[in-house]
């Protein structure tokens, strides 16, 4: 039976560094994508999610369990995102990654996906990710935490620090600078619409 | 909310966009899209937008990010101990197939540097190793089964001869001889353990210079075929890109002309 975050928690503080580990494991791959997203380096998002976890397995006597693991990692991870855009005085630059092997990624897909279709994914992508350049801090990070992390409304809130109506007065903004974007770049219409 | 919703409540298209909405206020705005088809055609751009936004994912890095402890027992109770975090080691992202090639290859470059030599002969199979030349005493040896003379044979007699007197004259003088004798050993026994160490330590750094040097080529030589892959097919799907706009085109203009 695969232990629950709160039961690794536990035994992490009794002193078990392995189940934090497992945490680590589990919680890695979110922490990095939420950082690349919002700074956009793969390199410094990779130091982002390190300092993360570093810092989480230092604070953990200090977790008293009111939040879900996850949102206080969460936290941890947006905070150290603010630091570095601070810090660089930069806005976040969107990078694609390099050396994208659409042979090995059609592969990956399988029978269904074929180039052609990957080919302009990956342009889409691209688009996108320019896009989200566009758009001020917090509508960015709202976007990326409903978007791509599932969060509720009131979990945004309560991460970036301001009322529900604002998170979702950031979110329709945000969209609606990307719309914009994506229409100037002829982008109109995608495979399937949806509105959950 | 109010009974009834207004274009302007953005809040509300949001969640409703979300399906975070309860159902009254779901009802609401489904009633106000129904009559309202800038509302409709917004809601619509909107979903649009966030199915685009789908398509956008980060690179596939490599994390595999490890708690380790640091002098870890004798920290405190309740404390975690400092503690760093690394990345997976690079070989663990290696795959088991490039592992022994990458293995045979060391093998095979350890087994040239080093000049392995198997010889089959009376003796049975001699490994040798090491670049040093046989002694110059070989050719002689060579030549010793061809001269069956005379002569030969008495110059090994002579040999003999030497031989058994030198053997009397040292058990004559055994003490002093045999103690300069283990001197000598001594000396050459410690000279020829240094000549194999730094002979060792010279194979050793040859042997790594050529593994990352092997190394490099090869990660360049793969970074280079990957970049012509993606131009090829970066500038055949732009091609494509610009040929399904101009098809859109021809056909949105194909249905909107009005017969002649």
């Amino acid at each position: 039976m695969v232990a629950t975050d709160e039961e690794l928690v536990a035994r992490s503080m009794a002193g078990d560094a392995e189940s934090f580990n497992q945490l680590v494991l589990r919680w890695e791959r979110p922490i990095y994508a939420l950082a690349y997203r919002v700074i956009g380096r793969d390199e410094d998002a990779r130091d982002v999610a390190q300092e993360t976890f570093l810092r989480a397995f230092r604070a953990l006597p200090g977790f008293k369990g009111q939040a879900k693991f996850s949102s206080w990692l969460y936290r941890i991870a947006l905070n150290l995102c603010r630091d570095w855009i601070r810090r660089k005085k930069r806005t976040p630059v969107v990078e694609m990654p390099e050396d994208v092997d659409f042979i090995e990624m059609a592969a990956d897909q399988g029978p269904v996906e074929s180039i052609e279709d990957l080919v302009a994914r990956n342009e889409m992508s691209r688009i996108v990710a320019e896009g989200m350049k566009l758009l001020p801090d917090e509508q960015r990070t709202a976007i990326v935490l409903k978007e791509y992390h599932g969060l509720t409304f009131q979990e945004i809130a309560d991460l970036q620090g301001c009322p529900l109506s604002t998170v979702k007065t950031r979110l329709y903004q945000g969209l609606s600078v990307l719309r914009k974007h994506l229409e100037s770049q002829g982008m109109t219409s995608f495979a399937s619409g949806r509105t959950s | 909310m109010s009974l009834m919703f207004t274009c302007d409540d953005k809040a509300t298209l949001v969640a409703y966009l979300y399906n975070e909405i309860d159902a009254p206020d779901r009802q609401r705005v489904d009633d106000h899209l129904r009559q309202c088809a800038a509302c409709a055609a917004e809601v619509g751009a909107l979903a649009n937008v966030r199915t685009g936004l789908t398509q956008w994912a980060p690179p596939n890095a490599e994390l595999g990010f490890t708690i380790v402890r640091s002098g870890g027992s004798q920290q405190a109770a309740g404390a975690p101990p400092a503690a760093v975090l690394r990345p997976a080691q690079w070989w663990n992202t290696v795959p088991v197939w490039a592992q022994a090639v990458a293995a045979i290859l060391v093998l095979a470059v350890s087994a040239a540097i080093a000049n392995v030599q198997v010889k089959s002969g009376p003796d049975g199979l001699v490994v040798s190793t090491g670049w040093m030349t046989p002694a110059s005493a070989s050719p002689a040896a060579a030549v010793v089964p061809d001269a069956g003379s005379e002569q030969w044979r008495t110059a090994l007699i002579a040999l003999e001869s030497q031989l058994r007197e030198e053997i009397r004259a040292s058990r004559e003088t055994g003490v002093v001889r045999a103690a300069s004798r283990s001197e000598v050993d001594d000396v050459t026994v410690n000279r020829v353990r240094a000549l194999l160490e730094a002979s060792e330590t010279r194979q050793q750094r040859e042997l790594a210079l050529r593994v990352t040097q092997l190394a490099r080529d090869m990660d360049i030589q793969r970074r280079a075929d990957l970049l012509r892959v993606e131009q090829a097919i970066g500038h055949t799907g732009v091609e494509m890109l610009k040929q399904r706009q101009t098809l859109n085109y021809m056909i949105r203009a194909s249905t909107t002309t009005p017969p002649q």
